[in-house]
């Protein structure tokens, strides 16, 4: 179980320039900057986890 | 100039959230809204157009001489500001290289432009040969601060769409900076008028020295390029007068003749004459000026050429930085040019003034002519923030060239054979710094640096936060004035006063009350101030072709004392004579009216016209920039002109066309709200209120809940609080419309009830019906943003956010990348960021400190610029604030009540057609505020709800016989209401008609940012403080509330001394202590060498012995407050011996006497 999330970890994560609006896979050490504009702003994107709060 | 916008009457209505393009950016600009953003945004401009140039043309050229005794000069040449780019280290560059704001409010930097100089440089090439001019050097100083909106700023120009797709407000108005972030205004300042010599009294001036007087003429001379410096005539008590200046904020006091005799070479009768001309009747006045010049005699100044060299000499030894080779002559000069009268540059000019400003002096000393003093608006200007941030790169480029100067004169004492090159000047330049830090610092904190010198009277405060609560708080700070921050700790009042001549110009409104009553103040909605420089050249000769003898050809007129003076900007141009006086104005304001013959529009005609002891009389004309000015229709002209404040004191000017049935009025208001400002103007019925409530909605508007921005994404405030379902007012002022208001929607129309009803509507608390808030009424968020900058974290350089691996707990919490998923909810204690760093190789997490939980509504990652990779993000948190129990509202009539119960909808009261009301008022509420206002509110938003209207709040448009409470009333009567407004209520409780009719209606309320979850306080046990051990203050660190001197005596005077005792000594501060009951001393001399204490302490008690008393005396083990021990450890400590049963004593007989 553990040896096959393992690849899946080594994923970049996926980010929003926050100028172009285009898509841009980051890893931690990468330099901030969009591929396409250069702009130096990214926006993580909102979790596709399923969010439920009681709805009181 | 078209004012058109400022005051065209509207009617109110729904037309524009109606339109079905609501929302979608228009085409134009709203010429309003502009005007908010202007003072400051063209006054930037000027000193990006013209005001660099003036200041580096008037900069003081820094002169030295080497070692070798070479002369050299360094001088700026030029100044230029670029507009604001990346910088050149960012590899690969952007592919657009303009920066804009939005990017660096997001990235929590400054908006700024590089700073380029030209330093030119001269050199002698023998110690007596004239200097050679070299090669000039271009250097960046550093990058700083623009202005949105300025020419500038990258922003200019642009349409409302472009606007929106740059991420700013499709009005954006600029006049701000962005500093570090944080959307900071330079403050207007209110300053005292320039270049006009006013008489003043100060008790100060009395200590100037001997025989001094509190009586002078004071004058704020400022050049073109807004250097200012203040000379000031000092009457002294045997009449003689001496003129005040300061260089380099050194004070100097010089006799009047000898100053007189300086400037021109002239004879001694001469000067007589020009003093004495129209005033021969007054022989203490002859005698006076006789024995001034006698004094210049007596100290053997006969020549102007003898006073030259005598002040040179003198004042060689204080002006270390000027070069040695100048000589008496050209010191006197140079001082003559750089403080006294310097807005004139002929010497001749500056002669005229200072004739004016002693027979003037003089004429007040005698109580001839009345006290002008600094404190009324028509003595006032405001200094804006274009002309000041012009003043401090000046200073500081001075200040520069300065370092420049020593850099250079190291470099030659530290290297042999030293030759100033060009390529040693180009080191130099490079090795005295830059200046952008101490630029870019004044606006993040408002504070001058120590050394400058902008001729201001404060050094802090000049810089303030424009806090984007609501529209109406942001809009505000571009238009409030401060009066300086000098008045703030002044204990009289005269300064705050509301004066007359205020009116039109500042608000009698809009004023905070408390501390900054009255020194804060805001322009009316459409007072202008004056940006542009004139060319005013041409007036001289216009004025004489109206009939003015001008100043050279009035030497021998004898009828001085029947004509005016007309004097402009300071300069004394020449005489008209009492019988042409008013024609002569008359035509002149017709040419101004008309903007004929290049007179400018923006020309302010001050006609003080001779009144017995009045005002000192004269044609006072002015043109230059940072004046208020007002819009007012001129009746015979039959258009629109602007007047100034002094000008509008000697001015007829009537509010109604039916106050000129005698035709004495000159002038019209264009409207009759036009003394008001913005946010006055949006108080609905003001004139119904009693004017306190008034000021109070002015406050309280400004602290609504509502919608801040509409570039939520954006946003890095600290703070920004959002009204989730805010709608637009029934009962609205013309204004509203006017500033698109309904753009930033805040406050939400509310059903009430005035009926005292359930007992938790007292002393200004309402009941909310919670069928209401369940359906989202006055629903809210907060939002804030937290910066998280690994850099700042700790001492190593390489760190970055990484959820460690080994933590599988993490993964609820963190996403991969160390930070929270955007969305989830994140409370007390969970992972907030975690990050690895790599030199330790460890993984550490943050755990979210606060007790609030909020959700994390998004985080931006920030390019910083420590090192590549993830370790700077802004976090932005949402709070959900839906209003409970102890959240503030109000209404717009400043009727303010905290919530105090949420009442079920089926206990509420209804009415006939089954409505229940959202909010409970309590009747008394009114008599004692007399908030008519509200109450026609009340029925004018039924009315209007019912026949689907928006009625018009504007003040002034009923009157005793046209009342509003007849034309609302008629409204309800016609949908099949009362007339009065009220209703007949069935109790909720019972069900039984209630005998009273109710008063029910549709109110506009807010929602104040005041709520309790960011102020509640509890505590039962918790931090202490380490050296009383008494419970700690302070909400944030889990303090409590302080239980003081007043709450004390009510529990002294209900005998509850048990409370007492149990709240001020065992929940605070109780200890043990040893005492001897022998001696009455604690613990420090008690320690007994030869019993050696262990085991428990209470049964030891009986080895203690006390050192002091020889038997070892009687010891006792009591309870007394830490701060006593720590008192006593304090007096032991200054060798004083404590009694405590005599301090036990003499506390009792204090108590009983």
């Amino acid at each position: 179980m553990d040896k096959e999330g393992e690849p899946v970890k080594k994923q970049p994560m996926v980010y929003i320039c926050g100028d172009c609006h285009g898509e841009n896979e980051l890893k931690p050490r990468d330099p901030i900057r969009c591929r396409e504009c250069g702009y130096r702003i990214m926006y993580k994107k909102r979790t596709k986890r399923l969010i439920v709060f009681d709805a009181r | 100039m078209d004012f058109s916008h400022t005051w065209e009457s509207l009617e109110p209505s729904l037309k524009y959230t109606q339109n079905p393009n609501f929302g979608v950016p228009p085409g134009k600009r709203n010429l309003f809204l502009k005007t908010l953003g202007e003072p400051a945004v063209q006054s930037f401009d000027y000193m990006f157009h013209g005001g660099l140039k003036k200041a580096a043309l008037d900069m003081l050229p820094v002169e030295f001489e080497m070692k070798n005794q070479l002369k050299i000069k360094l001088k700026i040449n030029k100044i230029s500001i670029y507009k604001p780019t990346v910088g050149d280290d960012v590899v690969p560059p952007p592919k657009i290289p303009e920066t804009f704001p939005k990017e660096c409010r997001m990235r929590n930097s400054t908006y700024k432009g590089k700073l380029f100089v030209q330093v030119g440089w001269s050199i002698s090439k023998t110690p007596e040969g004239p200097l050679i001019a070299q090669v000039p050097f271009e250097r960046c100083l550093g990058e700083i601060p623009v202005m949105i909106q300025s020419e500038l700023c990258n922003l200019s120009g642009l349409s409302p769409k472009e606007l929106v797709s740059k991420g700013e407000h499709e009005q954006e108005w600029g006049g701000y900076f962005v500093v570090k972030g944080h959307e900071r205004i330079l403050r207007m300042i209110s300053a005292t008028r320039k270049n006009y010599p006013m008489t003043v009294q100060r008790d100060v001036w009395k200590r100037r020295g001997k025989l001094f007087t509190d009586k002078g003429v004071f004058i704020r001379c400022v050049k073109e390029d807004m250097t200012a410096t203040n000379n000031v005539l000092h009457y002294l008590s045997n009449g003689t007068m001496r003129l005040m200046f300061n260089f380099k904020k050194i004070l100097y006091v010089f006799p009047l003749m000898l100053v007189l005799k300086a400037l021109i070479n002239c004879t001694d009768s001469y000067i007589y004459e020009q003093l004495v001309q129209g005033l021969e009747g007054d022989i203490y006045y002859k005698d006076r000026i006789v024995l001034m010049l006698r004094q210049l005699q007596d100290e053997g100044l006969y020549t102007h050429e003898h006073v030259r060299n005598f002040i040179g000499r003198n004042f060689r030894a204080k002006f270390t930085d000027l070069p040695k080779w100048y000589t008496d002559e050209q010191v006197c000069k140079f001082l003559l040019e750089n403080s006294v009268l310097f807005h004139l540059k002929d010497n001749k000019d500056k002669f005229n003034l200072l004739v004016f400003m002693a027979r003037k002096l003089f004429a007040f000393a005698y109580g001839k002519c009345a006290l002008e003093g600094m404190d009324p608006v028509m003595m006032q200007e405001i200094s804006l923030p274009g002309h000041l941030y012009l003043q401090l790169v000046k200073d500081r480029l001075a200040s520069w060239l300065t370092v420049v100067k020593y850099v250079i004169l190291k470099r030659e004492r530290m290297t042999k054979n030293f030759v100033l090159t060009s390529s040693e000047m180009g080191i130099a330049l490079s090795k005295s710094g830059k200046i952008d830090s101490a630029i870019e610092n004044v606006f993040a904190t408002g504070n001058l640096p120590g050394t400058a010198d902008l001729g201001m009277n404060q050094n802090t405060g000049l810089s303030i936060m424009a806090e984007n609560i609501n529209h109406m708080r942001y809009m505000s700070h571009f238009r409030a004035v401060h009066r300086g921050a000098v008045f703030m700790d002044s204990r009289s009042s005269e300064v705050r006063q509301l004066k007359p001549d205020a009116w039109g110009f500042l608000c009698p409104v809009h004023t905070p009350d408390g501390s900054p009553c009255g020194l804060l103040n805001h322009l009316s909605a459409t007072c202008h101030v004056v940006n542009t420089t004139q060319d005013t050249s041409g007036i001289p000769t216009l004025l004489v072709a109206l009939g003015m003898t001008p100043v050279e050809e009035t030497i021998h007129n004898n009828n001085y004392s029947e004509c005016y003076v007309v004097m402009l900007e300071g300069r004394v141009l020449g005489r008209v004579g009492d019988r042409s006086a008013t024609r002569f104005v008359d035509k002149l304001r017709m040419l101004k009216v008309r903007g004929a013959e290049n007179v400018p529009k923006t020309l302010e005609i001050a006609f003080v016209p001779r009144t017995l002891n009045g005002q000192y009389p004269g044609i006072y004309l002015f043109t230059a920039s940072a004046r208020m000015m007002r819009p007012v229709y001129n009746i015979a002209a039959g258009t629109v002109e602007l007047v100034g404040t002094f000008e509008q004191v000697y001015l007829n000017i009537c509010v109604t066309e039916d106050e000129n049935e005698n035709g004495i009025f000159t002038h019209q208001e264009l409207s009759e709200t036009s003394f008001l400002s913005n946010l006055a103007c949006l108080i609905p019925l003001p004139d119904f209120n009693q004017s306190p409530r008034n000021m109070y909605q002015c406050q309280m508007g400004k602290q609504t809940m509502g919608t801040p921005v509409h570039n939520w994404r954006f946003q890095t405030n600290s703070k920004l609080y959002r009204l989730q379902t805010p709608t637009t007012p029934l009962f609205r002022p013309a204004h509203w419309d006017r500033i698109n208001m309904d753009d930033f929607a805040m406050g939400t129309n509310a059903i009430v009830a005035v009926i005292s009803y359930t007992g938790y509507d007292m002393e200004d608390a309402m009941v909310i019906n919670r069928a209401s808030l369940q359906r989202g009424f006055a629903h809210g968020q907060v939002y804030t943003s937290k910066v998280i900058d690994l850099k700042e974290i700790g001492k190593g350089n390489s760190r970055y956010f990484k959820r460690d691996p080994a933590n599988d707990d993490l993964k609820e919490f963190l996403d991969e990348d160390g930070l929270p998923y955007p969305g989830i909810l994140l409370q007390e204690r969970d992972p907030y960021y975690c990050y690895l760093d790599v030199e330790t190789a460890k993984y550490s997490v943050a755990k979210y400190k606060g007790t609030e939980a909020m959700y994390v509504a998004n985080i931006n990652i920030i390019g910083a610029d420590w090192m590549s990779g993830m370790n700077k993000v802004t976090i932005t948190f949402r709070i959900p604030r839906n209003p409970q129990i102890g959240d503030k509202f109000a209404s717009r009539a400043g009727q303010k009540g905290i919530c105090s119960q949420q009442w079920l909808a089926e206990d509420l009261p209804w009415t006939e057609s089954g409505m229940i009301p959202d909010i409970v008022f309590n009747p008394h509420g009114f008599p004692s505020r007399m908030t008519i206002a509200m109450m026609i509110e009340c029925m004018a938003g039924k009315s209007a709800a019912v026949h689907g209207l928006v009625h018009d709040a504007t003040p002034f448009r009923f009157s005793e016989k046209n009342t509003a409470i007849e034309y609302h009333g008629k409204l309800l009567e016609e949908a099949g209401y009362s007339y009065y407004g009220t209703e007949k209520l069935y109790s909720g409780i019972d069900g039984r008609e209630m005998d009273a009719d109710i008063f029910f209606g549709v109110v506009h309320y807010q929602r104040l940012r005041h709520m309790v979850s960011d102020k509640f306080q509890v505590r039962s046990v918790g931090a202490i403080d380490h050296v009383t051990l008494q419970p700690i203050k302070g909400r944030k660190r889990g303090g409590g509330v302080r239980f003081g001197e007043m709450e004390r005596d009510g529990l002294v005077s209900h005998g509850a001394l048990y409370l007492l005792y149990d709240r001020l000594f065992h929940c605070s501060d109780h200890f043990q202590m040893d005492i001897c009951r022998v001696c009455g001393s604690f613990l420090p001399p008690l320690s007994n060498l030869n019993s050696r204490r262990s085991g428990f302490y209470h049964s030891q008690n009986a080895l203690m012995k006390c050192s002091v008393c020889n038997d070892g005396g009687k010891m006792e083990e009591i309870m007394v407050p830490a701060v006593y021990k720590y008192l006593i450890a304090e007096l032991g400590s200054t060798s004083i011996q404590e009694d405590f049963f005599s301090t036990v004593l003499l506390t009792f007989i204090h108590c009983i006497i």
